[in-house]
């Protein structure tokens, strides 16, 4: 009890000193709470895109792609942005695949590219584009089993379209042209289950676009990943519009066995064909993350010098507030005070200035996580979905205590400093 | 002395909640659902409709912000004749109006609203004259139809021109179609020539949408000023068919 009595004196003493000089202890405060705050929105930031990266890649619900050779950069791209410029194999690829032992699902995909009529009020305005995937539906969603319909006024009622078994035993003019939609497609075309939507394509080989009408079959929910974009349709419909028959774009699969050492296996079976790459998710995952490590390393830079500048300015604010009060000091020690009170005294009023100042910086840097997120998403095409700075309760313990810890080592030096004053001396050098 | 420390005491604990409470409001994770309707580039697309502007406004205005928000969404629906959409077209549905200046001067007043069209959304903006709230020029923005180009070509456009939401109102009031009645504006209105059958739907659409466009522009923007046709139109269409008076009239 008594050491608590003890512990409240000192820091409402050390409270009221700060209090003396209210400017310069805002100061300080505020240069140790500026670069907290960077510390925290960096460590929010790291932590934020390390987990967007996964969960965009987790999302995709292919562990390993086979696709056409080319740049693994547009392969990373193309994975989580469903990209243009594409190159296609021969679905035999997907047949051959099909029979490798390790494999325990495998689904060819087929990616287009639907254009969009101008977006401008201007006569010379650019179209924009949509990504097309034709699909088979049972093997796709085994892949990502999450994906489901929208419910609701307008969305009730949604299914996947006729599958392709269906269509073939159909003649070809019977044949229902229904897609379905991603959910932000949907709503930037503003459809409705069973409304229509026009599909421009220029099939290969031809020099002009065909429109295509198709009867939406259902909008699936937000899935918060390049599906939200796509309008999926019935392979061999994607095929046959895109006038490439018997080729594919990718051949997503899942293994039985999720290592590296079993996608290497896997990549050591199927590499010796002269048209394909195999990439895997880690591989593009760290493909990503090396992209960025760069950026972020030159960021964590910029915050330890803040921080460094900041300590600097704390205890620079503390020996000035011990020189002005050298006599008071000399007093103090005249009176009784052991050079262990003074040494706590000043020690507490440290920890107490590195303590706001790291209390408002992640104050700051949690209310602008927001702003920052906005501004990074505006600035840069970051590739991912979903938040990408996460401020989590670990990273703002973490620097509480971080704080607290710069705040014990930053009050060492000034509180040995006064603590070794003798009294005599000191109250000459205050008069 | 106690008291006043006391008093200090306080301030710095109400300065510090209310630093915390705006810091959490900063945090804008939570998005509106509903989709508005903006130019895709509004300083470049401004100066192609009015090239002598010098600058302009951009207000962002919804129903349920209104004191009586949700009397006027209701109010919409009366005045375009139809339902509203449930799901693009709701009380949270954003209108985004532009204001055009020619130094102080307001020149023009630019709006768009989306309308469900065949193949796609229809994006189109209608360019008002603050004065007269007549109709200057109609645009699209998006326009996904194989008849886009029909649409978009100035002899279609052109028809739209000086019309204001008066001659809606009074379309409804002659509910007899008559293209050879002068005051009847709305009825001498064609679709482009050479338009097939199937992209009629759209030319439907794009008329609905000009009506809801000068509606909306009424209701948020001109305190109703055009709600005198409106009220002797529902008068009229209340009355018996025997007692109507004669077009024209």
């Amino acid at each position: 009890m008594d050491f608590h009595r003890h512990i409240l004196a000192f820091a409402t003493l050390a409270g009221k000193n700060l209090l003396r000089r209210v400017v310069r202890t805002s100061l300080a405060v505020t240069g140790v709470a500026l670069a907290v705050a960077v510390a925290v929105s960096l460590a929010g930031f790291v932590k934020g895109y390390h987990g967007a990266i996964t969960r965009s890649i987790d999302m995709l619900g292919f562990q390993v792609m086979v696709m056409a050779k080319g740049c693994p950069y547009e392969a990373a791209t193309m994975m989580l942005k469903g990209g243009t410029g594409l190159l296609y194999l021969p679905d035999s690829i997907y047949t051959n695949v099909a029979t490798d032992t390790g494999v325990a699902s495998i689904t060819p995909v087929f990616i287009g590219v639907a254009e969009k009529e101008q977006t401008s009020i201007q006569d010379d305005g650019a179209g924009s584009f949509i990504v097309v995937s034709g699909i088979e539906v049972p093997s796709f969603t085994t892949m990502k089993p999450w994906l489901s319909f929208q419910t609701g006024t307008g969305f009730d009622g949604g299914r996947w379209f006729t599958t392709d078994t269906e269509v073939t035993k159909e003649a070809p003019e019977n044949i229902k042209q229904e897609v379905v939609l991603g959910y932000e497609v949907a709503e930037y075309e503003q459809r409705k289950v069973g409304d229509t939507i026009a599909l421009t394509i220029t099939p290969s080989g031809a020099v002009s676009s065909e429109t295509h009408e198709y009867t939406v079959a259902g909008i699936l929910s937000r899935t918060g990943t390049q599906d939200d974009g796509t309008v999926f349709m019935p392979l061999s419909s994607a095929q046959r519009i895109f006038n490439r028959p018997s080729q594919i774009t990718v051949v997503g699969v899942k293994l039985k066995e999720f290592s590296s050492q079993a996608i290497r296996q896997f990549e050591e079976r199927w590499i010796s064909l002269p048209e394909v790459q195999i990439v895997g998710l880690q591989q593009v995952k760290s493909t990503l993350l090396n992209l960025i490590s760069t950026a972020q390393a030159m960021i964590g830079a910029v915050a330890v010098i803040a921080i460094v500048v900041a300590i600097i300015g704390v205890i620079n604010t503390i020996l000035m507030s011990i020189h002005e009060r050298t006599g008071e000091i000399g007093i103090m020690k005249a009176i009784g005070a052991s050079r262990s009170d003074i040494f706590e005294l000043i020690w507490y009023e440290t920890l107490a200035l590195c303590l706001l100042g790291g209390l408002a910086g992640i104050i700051v840097a949690y209310g602008g996580s927001g702003i920052i997120e906005f501004m990074l998403r505006h600035l840069i095409e970051l590739g991912v979905q979903g938040e990408i700075v996460v401020i989590s309760p670990g990273i703002i313990g973490l620097s509480l205590g971080g704080t607290v810890l710069v705040g014990f080592f930053a009050g060492l030096y000034p509180a040995w400093r006064a603590s070794s004053m003798r009294p005599l001396e000191a109250i000459r050098a205050g008069e | 002395m106690i008291f006043s420390r006391l008093y200090s005491v306080r301030k710095v604990f109400l300065v510090s909640l209310i630093g915390i409470l705006i810091s959490l409001c900063l945090n804008p994770h939570v998005a509106s659902a509903a989709i508005g309707c903006t130019l895709t580039n509004p300083a470049q697309d401004l100066r192609f409709v009015f090239p002598d502007m010098t600058s302009y406004k951009e207000d962002v205005v919804t129903f349920s912000s209104l004191a009586n928000g949700e009397y006027q969404f209701k109010e919409l629906e009366s005045r375009i004749g139809r339902e509203t959409d449930p799901v693009f077209d709701r009380i949270d549905t954003p209108y985004t109006v532009y204001s055009i200046f020619r130094g102080a001067e307001k020149i023009g007043i630019v709006h768009g609203v989306n309308i469900p069209g065949k193949g796609g959304v229809i994006q189109l903006f209608l360019s008002v004259d603050p004065s007269t709230r007549g109709i200057r020029q109609i645009f699209f923005q998006r326009l996904e139809s194989p008849a886009s180009k029909l649409f978009r070509d100035k002899p279609f456009r052109i028809q739209f021109e000086g019309l204001s939401l008066a001659d809606w109102y009074m379309h409804d009031y002659y509910r007899e179609k008559d293209p050879s009645n002068s005051r009847h504006k709305i009825a001498q209105i064609h679709p482009p020539k050479d338009l097939s059958e199937e992209s009629l739907i759209d030319y439907y659409a794009i008329m609905q949408g000009v009506r809801k466009n000068l509606v909306i522009l009424d209701l948020l923007l001109f305190q109703r000023a055009s709600d005198q046709y409106f009220l002797r139109a529902q008068e009229r269409l209340n009355e018996p068919t025997g007692v109507r008076p004669k077009e024209g009239s």
